[in-house]
């Protein structure tokens, strides 16, 4: 069959007079033959060069078409924000005369260059929590803990993400803009990536009163005009004011002193927009606001440990971003997680976590294959051949000069299903008896999995993939340490506790100053430059070996 | 804490992991399944029980098969009481009567056991390809007067004896199905599927002991049920009733009678009686009673307490009156086998009724779906196909929203590939799409109805067709228009023949058939309808212009 380029021409016409900037495409069984849609590619380059083109067999080539265009819908959706995004920072970049090498985390842990981001950005949608979620793992490594809720808190959203086993959750494919979290009811998007909840509670979450009741977010002031007590336009109440006015958040020591914030605009914020209406002090107004927020992350918390299947009580959290560790105690007391842990760095984990990172390529065919004992190693070294090409090729665009690590894994299934599974193939050279290594990696995988073995059937290998990844020699250093100040501070302030009776003298303690086996009984407030962790009475915080703060959650405490 | 109690973070974890076994089991049977309406459609359900068959939870797959199962497993215990079974023995049924009301539905129940004891069992369901008799799919409706003529009819067997597949009941059963490969792939993955699931739950009552979980079963009937009591006891006390009728159950037969009598008590139970509706059919689309409750359950569920995680506790004020001998209650050997199509009527009929009490959770009419079976022997490798195919078109307004496209109504299926359809079978698919100005008028409107065309690339094949609403529109309600009626065209660049909604047929090579479904029932007076929707879609081409002004009285510079 011919392409009809007269159509494609129209398509083209079309696109233009209505002034599009960025195009998908995607054609039935363009998985398997790419041909027409690199056609209408060029076609594109031909009659409107200023057009971003996604085409769905580069994007996602895989079968089935709603997920492939959805997919390629996505990616050319995102294209052109992230494209001149980064070349803006790459040259920006160029012009401090920062020479290192820039690159960007992907949603499955991995790195990639700028170039192929730019080309398929779909790739790095969760790369933020990706990075967080790595952080974590290597927190939980280092002290030894391999079952991890991951609590991230920032300026606009909270993420929830699992490490069981030690290994990050990650799905082969995922959904954006889920209702009510429930599976189908999102934009499928096939990109490997990390479990994650997002819900809409940071920092600068709004607070408003909503017919006698406090709602919190989703909507956020951000970084600017950002919460009152910055005093940069802002004047709608949000988390920040709500934690200044009650004591969490030192406002002569944000940020590390940087920034001083102003109390008591804070206050006048909060009695206006929730005290007032509701007929409650601005302490109170302040605490609800508090509570709202923590409450709905709590139903986010609930959604990834307990109706997921993972038992809170055998789950640590490790909790970051700027006010992760100032609710993360409150969240876990109420499901029964019995430790926090607030890592050293926490205020800027997932950039702890991208440091961690390797270049990362995974360069993947469909070619569907029935493998046979003797005779698919042939066809099989084959495509790893073209394969290793085009990983290479991308391997020296990213890291010139260094030999990446190799692995091979294959999307394997018995000749008759539609879904496959995650293949791990043998390293070492394809010859003749690969095939037969094939079907036995195959079987075993299968037999781990679903305890089940058909021995008469066949099996058949759909998508091949090679991952190219550059080591990082001695980049991995522990993440643990410790800020020296040569005056830690030390004091107290009146901080809001309603289980000892509202505003408490409450100390106040310099994460610098701590030592090994420190121990610090709650209420206390422990600070550090880019966060704050709130140590609730009746729990307990120790400083660790590794430099990270351990909170000993005492579930029987009122939550 | 007290003896018999469950602390509430214990009842919450093992609650929530029954259910993610009961998702995780259907998600297993999904990735190991050979056929497209399994492992593309999702035409599957699971559940858990507990000793005695009790049903604990249930994944979230196809309602008609998950209301059956509370029945069937306590049928197959009857057969095969706990003590005669062994770990690793399987038990396989397809009948009608026990099962879900047709023969291409197979059940396999496993019992779970620790330390020698059975503690529960696990169950799924599936719609294979094909089982025997008249027509490909062996969904044929017309000229079928017996269920005998539809293909094998398996009785509770043991279908795996201690972890070793019974290969003489495999071979009794493959020689009677055209489509041996995908149904042997289908049965094996139904037991794939138990096998993980068995696993978990074992795992599960080691973790808690088997003492705390069986107290967190009864908790969870016991809060399944008072919860449900407690949605229904807020329905206004009274009787609702509806009816709407079938087009005719084949050529030049009668519609079919659908009425319902619902009523609640105010107290927290509800009574169904269908016993107005017509007799048995002489044809293969009769509702077994397994299959009426299932759906009458699912309309309560729907209406009244969506969000609860069903349970046998959720189904116990729920109960059925049904004539014997009735349409919705049929004797065996009654046929039945093109009974998938009366699954969105038995909710429509309900949701019918309930609009009375209800009139902000009812909706128009669905668009009816299609689920056309084409089969025969693939020419380029000598073996038979069955292309089933499962078209989906539009729900009724709803309040406040107008009626979705191209989605699963109740049943939970999904949309097959097209790239599924044109890679395993000799087919290709030249159009598939809404048709504008189908979906019924109304404040809110009903979703459009779909086309889908295929031309047959094989020199001969059966198509046995499987629709309705050829005849009796969707019906809208509180001044909703009815959707637009369906048509289904063989050769539409040619004479464009009409078919009919449950003929069997042959065709050739090179026909192409055009299935065009029903458009939805709208919601509220169309005159209500606010002016930006209108314009919306006219933009979108939901609706043309000139429906929009002979509908809605809309134009463009009213608009302006």
């Amino acid at each position: 069959m011919s392409l009809d380029l007269d159509s494609v021409d129209r398509a083209i016409e079309e696109m233009l007079k209505a002034g599009r900037e960025t195009v998908a495409v995607s054609l039935l069984h363009a998985y398997a033959n790419p041909e027409h849609e690199r056609d209408i590619r060029e076609q594109f380059a031909k009659r409107a060069p200023h057009l971003l083109v996604s085409i769905s067999s580069e994007v996602s080539p895989k079968f089935r078409e709603y997920e492939r265009t959805s997919t390629t819908v996505t990616n050319a959706y995102v294209k052109p924000i992230v494209d001149r995004y980064l070349r803006h920072l790459d040259e920006a970049l160029a012009a401090r005369g920062i020479r290192t090498k820039l690159f960007v985390m992907q949603s499955n842990g991995g790195l990639i260059s700028p170039d192929l981001a730019r080309d398929f950005p779909v790739r790095i949608i969760e790369s933020g929590p990706a990075a967080g979620i790595l952080m974590s793992a290597i927190v939980g490594k280092e002290e030894g803990r391999d079952q991890i809720i991951t609590f991230d808190m920032g300026g606009t959203t909270a993420k929830l993400g699992a490490i069981d086993d030690g290994a990050p959750a990650i799905m082969p494919t995922f959904e954006v803009d889920l209702v009510r979290y429930k599976k189908g009811s999102g934009l499928p998007i096939n990109v490997p990536a990390i479990e994650m909840i997002e819900i809409g509670a940071g920092g600068g979450s709004i607070a408003r009163d909503n017919k006698g009741m406090i709602v919190v977010g989703p909507d956020s002031a951000g970084a600017d005009p950002g919460p009152i007590c910055y005093r940069l336009g802002g004047d709608a109440p949000t988390i920040t004011d709500a934690n200044v006015v009650l004591g969490y958040i030192s406002p002569d020591w944000f940020n590390g002193g940087a920034m001083r914030l102003d109390k008591q605009a804070a206050e006048r914020g909060i009695k206006r927009a929730i005290a007032d209406p509701l007929g409650i002090s601005t302490e109170q107004a302040a605490w609800g606001i508090h509570l709202v927020a923590t409450s709905n992350m709590e139903n986010a918390l609930r959604i990834v440990s307990v109706e997921r299947g993972r038992d809170p009580r055998h789950y640590t959290m490790v909790a970051f971003g700027g006010a992760g560790p100032l609710h993360a105690a409150r969240m876990a007391r109420s499901v029964g997680i019995p430790v926090v842990i607030v890592p050293y760095g926490a205020g800027v984990g997932s950039a702890m976590g991208l440091l961690q990172a390797e270049p990362r390529i995974d360069v993947t065919a469909t070619r569907v294959l029935r493998l046979d004992a003797e005779r698919s190693g042939r066809e099989i070294g084959g495509v790893y051949r073209e394969l290793e090409m085009q990983a290479s090729q991308d391997a020296r665009r990213m890291s010139p000069g260094r030999e990446p690590q190799w692995s091979r894994y294959a999307q394997m299934r018995y000749a008759g299903q539609g879904f496959e599974i995650h293949v791990d193939l043998p390293a070492g050279p394809i010859d003749d008896d690969y095939g037969q290594r094939a079907i036995d990696a195959f079987k075993q995988a299968y037999l781990r999995r679903h305890k089940f073995l058909d021995l008469e059937g066949s099996v058949e290998a759909v998508d091949w993939t090679l991952v190219a990844t550059i080591r990082s020699n001695g980049r991995a250093v522990a993440l643990g340490g410790r800020r020296d100040a040569a005056e830690p501070r030390r004091g107290k302030r009146l901080a809001w506790f309603p289980e000892v009776g509202g505003y408490t003298e409450t100390a106040i303690v310099d994460r610098a100053a701590l030592a090994d086996g420190n121990r610090i009984a709650g209420p206390a407030i422990i600070e550090d430059p880019d966060c704050t962790a709130v140590v609730l009475p009746g729990d307990v915080a120790c400083m660790s070996g590794k430099g990270h703060i351990v909170i000993e959650i005492n579930s029987e405490a009122s939550p | 804490m007290k003896a018999r109690s469950v602390d509430p973070i214990t009842l919450t974890v093992i609650w929530n992991c029954l259910i993610s076994i009961a998702d995780e089991l259907g998600v297993t049977l999904r990735h190991t399944a050979f056929s497209e309406g399994v492992r593309e459609g999702d035409d599957f359900s699971t559940a858990i029980f507990d000793r005695n068959a009790v049903m604990i939870a249930q994944g979230n797959f196809s309602p008609g098969h998950l209301g059956s199962m509370p029945a069937v497993a306590k049928t197959v215990m009857q057969y095969f009481p706990a003590d005669t079974l062994k770990p690793g023995d399987s038990v396989l049924v397809n009948d009608s009567f026990i099962g879900a009301g047709h023969f291409p539905d197979t059940y396999e129940i496993m019992p779970v056991f620790i330390e020698g004891r059975v503690i529960g069992f696990v169950a799924c369901s599936a719609h294979q390809v094909d089982m025997g008799g008249a027509a490909p799919g062996s969904q044929k409706v017309h000229g079928v007067t017996e269920a005998f003529q539809e293909g094998l009819r398996i009785l509770p067997v043991r279908f795996v004896r201690e972890g070793k597949i019974d290969e003489d009941i495999l071979r009794i059963v493959l020689g009677n199905v055209r489509m041996p490969d995908k149904v042997r792939g289908d049965l094996l993955a139904q037991h794939t599927a138990n096998l993980t699931a068995s696993v978990r739950l074992a795992k599960m009552f080691n973790a808690y002991g088997v003492d705390v979980v069986e107290r967190a079963y009864e908790a969870i009937l016991d809060r399944s049920e008072a919860n449900m009591r407690a949605a229904l006891a807020e329905v206004p006390a009274g009787t609702y009733s509806f009816e709407d009728h079938l087009d005719d159950y084949g050529p030049g037969t009668p519609p079919i009678k659908m009425a319902v009598d619902i009523t609640f008590d105010g107290k927290g139970e509800v009574e169904f009686d269908f016993s107005r509706s017509s007799d048995t059919v002489p044809a293969a689309l009769n509702s077994y009673i397994n299959y009426t409750r299932a759906y009458a359950v699912f309309a309560i569920k729907a209406f009244c307490n969506a969000l609860e995680p069903q349970t046998e506790g959720t189904m116990r004020p729920i109960k059925l009156k049904v004539r014997e001998g009735c349409f919705f209650n049929p004797k065996f050997p009654a046929p039945s086998g093109g009974r998938p199509i009366l699954q969105i009527r038995i909710f429509d009929t309900i949701n019918g009724a309930l609009a009375k009490a209800l009139p902000h959770r009812a909706m128009g009419a669905f668009s009816h779906w299609s689920n056309p079976n084409i089969g025969g022997i693939d020419d380029r490798t000598g073996r038979p196909f069955v292309m089933y195919d499962v078209s989906l078109a539009g729900y009724g307004g709803r309040y406040g929203k107008d009626g979705l496209e191209g989605m699963t109504p109740v049943m939970n299926c999904s949309n097959i590939p097209i790239e599924v359809h044109e890679t395993f079978n000799p087919v290709r698919i030249h159009h598939f799409g809404f048709i504008p100005d189908t979906g019924g008028a109304g404040r809110w409107r009903g979703g459009c109805g779909i086309r889908k065309d295929i031309e047959l690339l094989n020199s001969t094949a059966t198509l046995s067709h499987l629709g309705d609403r050829h005849v009796f529109q969707p019906y809208g309600i509180f001044g909703g228009k009815p959707g637009a009626l369906a048509e289904s065209v063989l050769n539409p660049q040619g004479n464009g023949e009409r078919l009919h909604s449950k003929e069997t047929r042959q065709i050739k090579r090179g026909d192409v058939i055009s299935f065009r479904l029903s458009g939805a029932g709208g919601y509220g007076k169309p005159a209500e309808r606010v002016s930006e929707a209108i314009s919306r879609d006219v933009a979108e081409g939901y609706v043309t212009r000139e429906a929009a002004q002979r509908d809605y009285g809309w134009s463009l510079l009213a608009d302006k």
